[in-house]
């Protein structure tokens, strides 16, 4: 029925970016327990992009909290390259963009991206910020306060700051959930072109099936809450990915597949609730 | 439309203040209120007659450094300790409670104590700064919850330390709430210097309201009271200013 059960996908390199062994999150809310993320064990090789879908509410922004060293597991273990991500966190190795750009609104373009530097506490490179303003087409805006920029702008400002510090491990929560359908895509191609400068190891926490096929190289979907992982589908396109591709029939097939998935567990939720 | 809008609000401000002024004249003109309301021109009139330029600038000057080094004390203070909860928040709740009491001992009671505690010339500045203490606590504190939460995790994600996220992050969001605090003091500061002034300090407006009203020097006393209500506008319209300029670098 599932198109693909391929959970033990060989990784593409030896290295692992990313492992996730056992991991648990348990909330407590009004005195309730609430069980987020219940046993995902998941690899993700150096270099990989992955993409976690799933229903609202189905723990993959807290299975990306738990890489970003922003909430601890309740058990279980999260290691990038065999250290707790919080070692990596501390370390100014960790890049993160959210749906929120969260960019500093007393700060010009070019100081926002700069920020991991004096974070960090290193002297800026601006070599290195220009190159990235260049990277997301805003080098004429690099005095513009953030207010003065579209929500685009704002989120590709935002994914320049992830990367400043050439980080060894991309975290993006929905980095354009709140954008419009044309501006979206229109940044899931510039990202992939980003991206395929450095290939640095991402995780994509998103709603949309397009973009996690658009973008990914495997799509982990999870279940309702608890979050356990249902499938892992293996993205049979390769790279560079073109639009062409996103009309393909393969494309098409994968991407009904994984939305029917997606809503029937939709339901699984609505009947519960 | 913003232009036209902040116009409009400062001609609504001129008309009122022209109204107000217009009331004050035609009321002292005619004694509707009786002998004790003079009118704007005689008290103008009195004011700025040369004779008490010594008496008026002597009691102005020194309410304003009643007023300045108190408004600096009550600032810094209050500025730390809302920095130090921040930073330490298991302190916070006894922080607070002791600020709230502080606040809710009326000045008029705390008066006679400061003077027994620190002298006459010092209660002006003391009581300008427990007044200017409790707003900009208060004010830094909101401030530095402003910073919103993807804001932290960002920062945190990044590996910063808790210096950095105070000075990088905390700071400069709590700007905004800090002016709006430093604006709202300004008149809260004259307040406390002026009640200072009147259990006695040596001079002030403060004194000079207090003698003129028991030696029934109506014109006197009506021009201290203007002369401490430009001072106060003022001020308020400085850090106003002051503020709104914050505003717009400091916010989305």
């Amino acid at each position: 029925m599932y198109r693909s059960d391929t959970c033990a996908v060989p990784s593409r390199s030896k290295n692992t970016g990313l492992s996730l062994r056992g991991v648990h999150k348990t909330f407590h809310i009004k005195g309730k327990e609430v069980k987020a993320v219940d046993g995902i064990d998941l690899d993700v090789a150096n270099g990989e992009f992955i993409a976690l879908i799933g229903p609202s509410g189905c723990g993959k922004s807290t299975l990306l909290r738990m890489l970003a060293a922003l909430e601890n597991p309740t058990s279980g273990t999260v290691e990038i390259d065999g250290r707790p991500s919080a070692e990596l966190a501390k370390a100014h190795r960790l890049g993160v963009a959210f749906q929120d750009h969260a960019l500093l609104p007393w700060l010009s373009i070019f100081d926002n991206v700069a920020l991991p530097f004096r974070i960090a506490g290193r002297p800026v490179d601006r070599d290195r910020i220009n190159e990235l303003l260049a990277l997301v087409g805003l080098s004429e805006f690099e005095r513009a306060r953030p207010k003065q920029l579209s929500g685009g702008m704002r989120q590709r400002t935002s994914i320049a700051r992830a990367l400043a510090l050439q980080p060894g491990v991309l975290l993006l929560d929905e980095p354009f959930g709140a954008l419009d359908a044309v501006t979206r895509r229109h940044l899931n191609g510039e990202l992939q072109r980003i991206w395929l400068k450095d290939s640095i190891t991402t995780v994509l926490v998103t709603h949309s099936v397009d973009e996690a096929l658009y973008l990914a190289d495997r799509i982990v979907v999870m279940s309702s809450r608890p979050g356990r992982i249902l499938q892992v589908v293996d993205v049979p396109f390769g790279r560079p990915r073109t639009r062409e591709m996103t009309r393909s029939k393969t494309f098409h097939d994968i991407c009904d597949e994984l939305t029917d998935a997606l809503r029937g567990l939709d339901q699984d939720t609505g009947n519960t609730s | 439309m913003y232009v036209s809008q902040r116009t409009r609000a400062i001609l609504h401000g001129t008309l009122g203040l022209a109204l107000m002024l217009i009331c004050w004249e035609i009321i002292g003109t005619y004694k509707l209120a009786g002998y004790t309301w003079p009118s704007l021109t005689d008290v103008v009139t009195f004011a700025t007659e040369p004779t008490r330029l010594g008496l008026f600038s002597r009691a102005i000057s020194a309410t304003i450094q009643a007023v300045v080094l108190g408004y600096v004390i009550g600032a810094a203070v209050g500025f730390i300790s809302g920095a130090i909860i921040t930073l330490v928040p298991a302190v916070k709740t006894s922080t607070d409670s002791t600020a709230a009491v502080i606040n809710a001992i009326p000045p008029i009671a705390l008066g006679p104590l400061l003077i027994v505690l620190l002298g006459y010339s010092a209660a002006p500045v003391a009581l300008a700064a427990l007044h200017v203490f409790f707003i900009i606590y208060v004010a830094t504190v909101a401030g530095f919850q402003s910073a919103t939460q993807t804001h932290r995790d960002v920062f945190q994600a990044l590996g910063a330390s808790k210096g950095t996220v105070f000075y990088r992050l905390f700071v400069p969001a709590a700007v905004p709430n800090i002016t709006t605090g430093l604006r709202m003091a300004a008149p809260s500061a004259m307040i406390g210097a002026i009640l200072g002034e009147w259990f006695g300090a040596p001079r002030g407006l403060g004194v000079l309201i207090v003698s003129a009203m028991q030696n029934f020097q109506i014109q006197l006393l009506w021009s201290a009271v203007l002369f401490a209500s430009i001072l106060s506008l003022s001020l308020f319209a400085f850090f106003g200013l002051v503020e709104r300029l914050a505003t717009e670098k400091f916010k989305d």
